[in-house]
């Protein structure tokens, strides 16, 4: 089997986590599979701008080949765009024009595609909402297989992409909120899609004492992992953290590893490590009573997983559907709407260490029953074996036609949030089966 | 889902959420979620408000009139000059400094930069202000609700503490009592008009040695003394032993208290047990059925 891996970006230092993501499966399924990843030059996911040199690569021994982006990203205009698109009626030509602003549009790389159809098996499109992944699923409409990575923001709401997650073979999807928003903004519950994630390269031996030392970090804290900003959650976070640990008489610690872009409080309750190496991020995780995930939006957290894979409980913010959903099927994590539920939360788990080893425990099943490499790989390649079985076809409807010079240009569709507010909000805990079309 | 899901006997995430929320009402008191108070912000201002003559529809009012948005422009040095018609703007730019001759234009295109600047920075100081506003009138409410719950958990408090010192005047005495006047007592109990200030009528009640006073005494005993049965009375501790040895000693209405004990054999103090100690006051100190309410009746 000859599989094509597209996505935005593509290295071994680029962490993001679509990118990551990918990177794991390609790796993954090159056991199985012949694999190529098919990307852009683009190295900054703000500006796209042309960083690496175009042409074949090799990445931890899969073959890559960068295509270059052809303008990096304008943000003023793309925000104007955005604006648009998801608050004001619009037209398709203006969401055909944020998808261009949005970037990286990379021609070449389409091109590519399409004169190469027959080359792959199976096409696995990252990130539904780049250029790539729309304009790459239509000209290899029978071998396009998407994994959405999709958060409840507005662009889900965006027109263009019903059809698209009505028309590719399969969906790989990462978690079941992930799956009710898509089948809720395009009605695709036709389409062949299963809940897979994706497993993490967790050490088999991680050494809480040496990150301990190494740090200094002598007291019991709670870890984040991560970029430290205000989208991912962080201000209210330590808004929450400096209160609760004025009131408890014996708080934990924060700590926190990652690149900072807000802010550290000053405070002995929170120290800051910056970025640290794989390594001693699952050592920290490890070496911690639990991990907190304030984020509002995610599609899976693979922070959220590695901390289960090393028996630890994880503190997450409960209007993150996905976040919350996974608390609650792992039976391994609290969340909080409030600070009250912020402080009791963080509290109990402080205070009742069995407790919160048996949640850890909870977690680490979940993980392995779910998101060891064995159980991922086996979804994407019984997927496959499953499309096969039905031929190379095309779904009916899919590519599109877009629409003519006029007709493109008439403001009748909706505001791309308006279409994301309908579908209804939460953890999706009413499925009885973790696949529906597959027929598992 | 059902294969999808972890379930275990030791934790449940559901219900490990049910208790902490059931905590953080007990702690609240009052069972408000932070939608309920954000709601009784909007709506219910005045209830917290009013004595500041604050509007309740003041954010409302505020919201509608201070950040409905405005329209701007943006103002550049070419606005003046521009136009949609690419062959107007080549003429309009081709004569611009004839245009010059008979007028300066740049102070006008700097106070209207200037003005576009300016409603700008109004616009966003209009949020931030809202934006305040609206976090003042969150905490104030919330602080309303936290300052009713400290009040009613204070008045609760301040009655607990005065029974408590009721309680412990009450021992201070029992144990004077003993450690002095215990000879006394033996010598010449007191009657029953002179029990102290702890028996004296309440105020428009009657008095001590009334028949009134008589009967409602004669109630009190018959409700701590009979609920629990006369073989129980005798085996209870020093005030059931003390209520039986008030009958077999010939005082009907058992007000000899503790002087049927405290005869020539218990002349010494007994120093054993606390309880030993509140035998020659029974029938005057209410909680010696353990049943504080009586110390309310009593007070």
């Amino acid at each position: 089997m000859r599989l094509g891996v597209v996505v935005q970006r593509y290295g071994a230092d680029i962490n993001g986590g679509a990118e990551l993501h990918a990177r794991y499966i390609a790796e993954r399924l090159a056991r199985h599979a012949e694999v190529e990843v098919l990307t852009t030059c683009a190295r900054d996911y703000v500006t796209w701008r042309n960083e690496l040199p175009p042409g074949p690569d090799t990445v931890n021994g899969i073959p890559v080949r960068r295509f270059r982006v052809r303008r990096p990203r304008d943000p003023e205009r793309f925000g104007r765009r955005s604006r648009r698109v998801f608050h004001e009626t619009h037209s398709v030509a203006d969401e055909l024009k944020w998808l261009e602003d949005e970037g990286p549009a990379s021609p070449s790389l389409v091109s590519y595609l399409r004169s190469g159809e027959t080359r792959w098996d199976y096409l696995l499109f990252f990130s539904y909402r780049y250029y790539h992944a729309y304009h790459g699923a239509r000209v290899v409409p029978g071998r396009a297989v998407l994994v959405p990575t999709a958060e409840r923001d507005p662009a889900a709401g965006v027109g263009l992409f019903g059809p698209l997650f009505r028309g590719v073979r399969a969906l790989m999807y990462n978690s079941f909120e992930e799956r009710a928003l898509i089948n809720g903004v395009s009605g695709n519950e036709d389409v062949p899609g299963v809940v897979v994630g994706v497993g993490s390269e967790v050490p088999a031996r991680t050494e809480p004492e040496r990150f301990r030392q190494r740090y200094g970090v002598n007291r019991r804290f709670a870890v984040y992992v991560g970029r430290i900003d205000e989208n991912k959650g962080c201000k209210e976070l330590f808004d929450f953290f400096l209160r609760y640990a004025a009131r408890e008489p014996d708080p934990l610690q924060l700590v926190l590893c990652g690149h900072s872009i807000l802010e550290i409080p000053d405070s002995p309750h929170v120290r800051h490590l910056g970025f640290v190496p794989d390594g001693d991020k699952f050592d920290a995780v490890a070496a911690s009573e639990l991990l907190v995930m304030p984020s509002y939006f995610e599609s899976l957290s693979m922070v959220a997983l590695e901390a289960w894979a090393l028996g630890r409980p994880v503190l997450a913010n409960g209007r993150c559907d996905v976040l919350k959903g996974q608390c609650l099927r792992s039976n391994a994590g609290l969340f909080y709407d409030s600070f009250e539920e912020f402080a009791e939360a963080l509290g109990w788990l402080g205070r009742r260490r069995e407790q919160a080893r048996a949640l850890g425990a909870n977690g680490l099943e979940y993980y392995r029953r779910h998101y060891a490499w064995p159980v991922v790989e086996g979804k994407y390649l019984e997927m496959f074996n499953r499309l096969s079985s039905e031929g190379r076809a095309p779904r009916a409807g899919w590519p599109p036609e877009i629409p003519g010079y006029w007709d493109r240009r008439k403001a009748t569709l909706p505001p791309a949030a308006y279409a994301v507010e309908k579908v209804p909000a939460g953890p999706a805990l009413g499925s009885d089966q973790w696949t529906v079309a597959s027929g598992q | 889902m059902s294969e999808f899901n972890i379930r275990s006997d030791s934790v449940n995430v559901e219900q490990i959420m049910k208790q902490i929320r059931a905590r953080i009402r007990e702690k609240r008191g009052v069972d408000y979620t932070e939608q309920q108070i954000r709601e009784l912000a909007a709506v219910k201002l005045e209830r917290f408000l009013d004595p500041q003559k604050v509007r309740s529809e003041l954010l409302q009012q505020f919201r509608e009139g201070g950040i409905s948005p405005l329209p701007n422009y943006a103002f550049e040095d070419t606005t003046l000059f521009e136009s949609h018609r690419a062959v107007l703007r080549f003429f309009r730019k081709l004569l611009r400094p004839v245009l010059k001759l008979l007028f300066n234009p740049n102070p006008l295109i700097h106070v209207l930069h200037l003005q576009a600047d300016i409603n700008t920075r109004h616009a966003q100081y209009t949020e931030l202000s809202y934006e305040i506003l609206h976090n003042l009138v969150l905490e104030t409410t919330r602080l309303g609700i936290e300052v009713k719950n400290l009040k009613m958990r204070v008045e609760s408090l301040s009655s607990r503490l005065d029974f408590s010192e009721r309680r412990a005047r009450a021992l201070e005495g029992v144990v004077q009592y003993k450690a002095g006047d215990a000879p006394e007592a033996e010598a010449a109990p007191p009657a029953a008009g002179e029990a102290g200030p702890r028996e004296a009528p309440r105020e428009g009640g009657p008095a001590a040695g009334s028949p009134d006073a008589r009967r409602k005494r004669r109630r009190r005993r018959g409700r701590r003394g009979g609920a629990r049965g006369p073989e129980d009375a005798a085996t209870a501790g020093p005030g059931g032993e003390n209520a039986a040895n008030a009958e077999t000693n010939g005082d009907p209405e058992g007000e000899g208290h503790g002087d049927a004990v405290i005869g020539p054999e218990s002349a010494e103090p007994d120093r054993r047990e606390p309880e030993g100690d509140f035998a020659g006051t029974t029938g005057t100190l209410p909680w010696r059925d353990g049943d504080p309410d009586a110390g309310r009746e009593e007070s």
